[in-house]
This record gives structure tokens, sequence and C-alpha cells, in this order.
């Protein structure tokens, strides 16, 4: 599970993007045939419609969610054990109970763990709440070691999304959410209009986050104008210095 | 087989040669324990018997006395 620290946890919607993937544990009512259930699976593959479980959080209609890949990993008895990557708002038990229907003989969830958010493997990094306090525990013995590698940067969970690197003479009016301008603008990578951008310092800190409203090639034949809106930011102003202009 | 975003590579485009002052901010993997506090980020194994809720906080409580004021997390199991 995604935790964030203070100013970070405006970055965590980031990662609803990315989809999810679980290792779910299914137990069929009858016997089956394994051709019958591969195409099920196959059948429930691509772009699927689930009424959210009576017990949600959501409203209660029908909405279109995307099943990227389903891989069966083991079969004992009556029961499935698969690998499930899904769209981010997939219910998987809900997913399973509407192929057991499509089977006709029903089936529900046993067990289900997560396995991937977004671009994060949960298989590697991972810390327990007890690692957490003996982390803090070896700190205040004066021994950072652990602390450093249990609490990880924010930026590295964010590796995937595209990036705009400001000067630094830029970072302080971002950091009080002004948009970005072409002039702050050093380097950048590849994106779309619209698209989600990571506005980052020249030493790869996250600023903030925004959306582009240019695409690089307009940004590198521009003289001025803003080239991403921002809308949350997570850095605190003042790591940078203020620079006033003299007009 | 994979996510959307799995391996997602960029180009890079540079339009100016800059450098950083290096007194200003820090690179993330040097930051002090303070400073990465705001920029903290731990993927952690919940325990499975406890909700999502009290696990962020049980985790800010340990957290706290280092200056975590406040702990968000991503998403439930089913969602």
């Amino acid at each position: 599970m995604p935790l964030a620290v203070n100013n970070a946890t405006k970055a965590l919607a980031e990662l609803l993007v990315g989809g999810k993937e679980y290792v779910a544990l299914m137990h069929l009512h009858k016997t089956f045939d394994r051709n019958e259930l591969a195409k099920t699976l196959s059948e429930f593959t691509g772009k699927i419609t689930q009424l959210p479980p009576v017990r949600s959080n959501v409203k209660r209609q029908y909405r279109e969610r995307e099943v990227y890949y389903m891989d069966i990993l083991e079969i004992e008895g009556n029961d499935v054990l698969f690998k499930v990557g899904v769209e981010s708002g997939t219910y998987i038990r809900k997913l399973i109970s509407d192929m057991g229907e499509k089977l006709g003989i029903g089936a529900h969830m046993m067990e289900l763990r997560r396995t991937k958010v977004s671009t994060l493997s949960e298989t590697e990094g991972l810390v327990t709440l007890q690692d957490i306090d003996d982390a803090v525990y070896f700190y205040k013995n004066n021994d950072s070691r652990l602390l450093k590698k249990t609490l990880r940067s924010i930026e590295e969970a964010l590796s995937f999304m595209p990036k705009v690197f400001v000067s630094d003479e830029a970072v302080d009016t971002v950091c009080h959410g002004s948009p970005v301008a072409v002039p702050g603008i050093v380097k950048m990578n590849s994106f779309e209009k619209n698209d989600r951008v990571f506005i980052s310092t020249l030493k790869g800190e996250l600023i903030a986050l925004g959306n582009a409203v240019m695409t690089p090639t307009e940004i590198m034949h521009a003289k001025g104008g803003i080239a991403i809106k921002n809308d949350s930011v997570v850095m605190k102003p003042g790591v940078y210095p203020s620079y006033h202009r003299a007009n | 087989m994979g996510l959307p975003l799995d391996g997602r590579k960029f180009e890079l485009y540079t339009i100016r040669d800059e450098s950083t002052d290096a007194s200003y901010g820090a690179y993330p993997a040097d930051r002090s324990i303070e400073q990465r506090m705001d920029f903290g980020f731990i993927l952690l194994d919940k325990p499975s018997g406890i909700r999502s809720k009290t696990a962020a906080a049980t985790a800010k409580k340990i957290l706290a006395p280092l200056g975590a004021n406040k702990i968000g997390y991503s998403g439930t199991l089913e969602d």
C-alpha cells in the first residue's frame, strides 16, 4: 500500500492512473472445464462493464473498466489462482463472481493480494509497520541508514511521468502556485498536450504536478507563454530563493 | 503483458545548458531525514487483518516525532 508523507500526499492521485495488478484466489462452486475457464477469462479481458458491489463507496451504476490481462498461475480442484492487471476502480470480487455466473456454476473470491500499483511492484522495497518502527529506533540511536531505506522519495514513485526541468530562478514562483512559463524551462521529456507532467528542479526534486498546455515542440519555438498549468504543489516555498523581476 | 505505464521511456530535449546551485534544495538521494519527510514515500506491506486507514494512522504515529504531520495512502484493496 503506497503511503506518502506531508506535502507528498498531494501527489498520491497520480498513482491511480497506471492501473493495478493483483493475485487472486477464485473458488468455483462446481467442477469446470479448463478450456471453458480459459475462454471466460479471455472474454473478461479488455473493456468490461461492472456494477459496483452493494458495500462500496461509489454510486451503484454500471461503469466501464479495462482488464489489461489475466493469467492463470495454478489450478487445484475448484480453486484457481490467477494474476490480473486492471484499470483503477475495477472490483476484483465482482469480476470473479461475474465470471462464475458466465461459466454457469458460480464463483467467489477467497483471497486477494495486490502486487502492483502503477509502476510500483509490491514485491520490491516493501516495508512493514515493524520495519518503520525499527528504522525510527535506530535513527534515534544515531543510525539513519535503515530510515533512509524505508522512507523513499515521492520522485521515485512518479518515475513513470514525463518531466519538465525548470531553472533555479523559476522554482520558487512555481512553489507559490504560478504556472510554468516557457523561459523557465531548461529541458524536458516528450509529452502530449494535456498530459500530466512532473515539474522538476534541475536536481530532480518534485516541485509540482500539472497539465501540459504546450507540446515540447511548441515550447522550443515559443518566446514566452504558459507551458504547464500546475494544480498540485508539493515543494514548500522558500526552498529556492525568490527572484524579483526588475520590470 | 503489463500495465499501461510499465517500461514507459521518454526522449529528453535540452533547450539550454544550465547548472543548479548546490546551496538550494537537495538531490533526492542526498536528502536529510528532515528533508525526506516532505517528499516521503513508503511502500507499506499492510497487515491483512487491519484497515488501510488504521495502518496509515499507525505509520503516522511512529513517524510523527520525526516531523510527519500528515500521512496519506492510495487505494484500498478492492477498488
